[in-house]
């Protein structure tokens, strides 16, 4: 590479971070990942303001906040997270109708995945009842909003002491729906929004858990409390509670809260 | 530490010499063929046998959950053979960590077997030593610091293996449990204190044994090379 264009691309780098205006920073769950990248493009198209996303378990973004992480706003996959950095005094939702209640924007919806060339009966109730189910996958119940709207399901079936056993647990939903895409396990309890993505819909089927087997997963958003740009993070819960966005939360498998 | 913590130790230890036998068994050859053998695809073998390192755990420990599993015919082979599926089992997991600490076996002795005196090698060859001999009465014996180095790497790094252990074993305690898997959960879990006391637990037992390791070996003279082993 001749000389100058090295010098050129030096100054580049060096000069690009100055220029650019600093992004907001999104902490947000696991589950929000095949949701929310389009969002943000329309969130940066409609006001100007550019948000990056870091996706990660919601325990482990907690974590990272508390010991200062900077992130200007968590969207989280329950309430308890949120609620945790609230009573630590790191995060609040100044601006809502009570400033120490996380705002919920959704509510997952848990569903029974399988794959279409299984040689078991479709995702029912009836599958989760069959001997012939040898192994289920789940998220962790200690820690994923879904693991334990899963063991709730269960137990709301009388299933769960049953199929203790052939419970095989992954770290998170996509981890569960690998063992299950991979055909290592036969079936998973896993998110509406990890089955609606392409890869699971072109391999396999979804059943939707009565939403009255386990307490609904109401999803909330809080403000880190150290953030610059709290104007912007308004901007962007106002954004995320609006009709068209949150019908668009619909089409990926959340339900709109409003 | 809790009877849970202990079974996930002992299921940490039985993993970590089950996995250094086995590595030990494949390495040693493995590392002789490259410093003795000649052409080009040597260089092929031990680039692969380093590959392990450039892989992110969890991507590795995906691939071989795709790999083992009953969706390719080398998975389901292996199933029929061991009459179960090797993914979220013991055995799956013994795969898993070979594979990952492969590069922690090899490198130590290619470095070693290639330090030793070609005069000697030479020597024992006109003498009419084959390969095997070879190894044994030359290499192993002269190279016993790089052999140590190798078993206490292998076995260390599958102790504190948790990225394969994680995607390939679906957390079932007493079978693929381990004891970073139970380090992992009890931080993640915000069970700081007991994570502290398993991570302390952890950390004392591998000063402890590797002290009695490097003792004896001191002793013997391993790492100063004399002839008294």
């Amino acid at each position: 590479m001749p000389k100058r264009i090295v010098h050129a691309l030096l100054a580049f780098l060096l000069v690009a971070p100055l220029c650019a205006q600093t992004p907001l920073r999104v902490a947000a769950a696991a589950d929000l990942e095949p949701v929310l990248p389009p969002i943000l493009d329309e969130f940066q198209r409609a006001t100007g303001i550019h948000a990056e996303a870091t996706y990660q378990a919601s325990a482990m973004l907690t974590t990272q906040i508390q010991n200062g992480a900077p992130f200007d706003v968590f969207l989280s996959a329950d309430l308890s997270f949120p609620k945790r950095l609230i009573e630590d005094g790191l995060a609040d939702a100044a601006g809502s109708a009570d400033s120490t209640t996380p705002i919920t924007y959704a509510k997952g919806a848990l569903v029974l995945w399988e794959r279409s060339d299984s040689h078991l009966p479709p995702p029912s109730l009836d599958l989760l009842r069959s001997p012939a189910l040898k192994r289920l996958a789940i998220a962790n119940p200690d820690r994923a909003p879904y693991g334990r709207a899963a063991v709730a399901a269960l137990q709301s079936l009388n299933l769960y002491d049953t199929l203790k056993p052939r419970l095989v647990t992954a770290e998170n939903i996509s981890q569960a729906a690998q063992f299950v895409d991979s055909a290592n396990a036969d079936a998973g309890l896993i998110s509406l929004t990890s089955a609606l993505t392409p890869r699971l819909t072109a391999d396999g089927t979804y059943f939707v858990i009565p939403r009255d087997l386990y307490p609904p997963i109401e999803q909330g958003v809080v403000i880190v409390s150290n953030t610059k740009q709290r104007a912007a993070v308004h901007k962007l819960l106002d954004f995320l509670l609006s009709p068209p966005v949150q019908a668009e939360l619909a089409k990926s498998g959340l339900t709109p809260v409003k | 530490m809790s009877a849970m913590d202990w079974q996930a130790f002992a299921l940490s230890l039985r993993l970590a010499t089950v996995t250094t036998a086995i590595l030990l068994a494949i390495a040693v050859p493995l590392a002789a063929l490259i410093v003795l053998g000649r052409g080009r695809w040597l260089a092929a073998v031990e680039a692969l046998a380093t590959l392990p390192m450039v892989l992110p755990p969890t991507v590795l420990g995906f691939f071989l959950l795709v790999l083992l599993g009953p969706r390719t015919a080398f998975g389901r082979g292996i199933a029929a053979l061991l009459g179960h599926p090797l993914a979220f089992s013991f055995d799956g997991l013994v795969v898993g960590s070979v594979i990952y600490s492969l590069p922690f076996a090899v490198q130590p002795l290619v470095a070693g077997f290639a330090s030793v005196d070609t005069a000697l090698v030479d020597a024992a060859r006109l003498l009419g030593a084959g390969p095997i001999r070879l190894v044994s009465s030359i290499l192993v014996p002269l190279a016993r610091r790089s052999l140590l180095a190798a078993v206490v790497l292998s076995f260390l790094h599958t102790v504190g293996e948790f990225g394969v252990v994680l995607m390939l074993g679906g957390d079932i305690p007493g079978a693929t449990r381990t004891l970073s898997i139970v380090l992992y959960n009890q931080v993640e879990n915000f069970d700081y204190a007991a994570a502290d006391r398993t991570a302390a637990i952890l950390l004392g037992l591998s000063v402890f044994a590797l002290a009695i390791i490097y003792s004896i070996s001191h002793k013997r003279g391993v790492l100063r090379g004399g002839r008294d082993a």
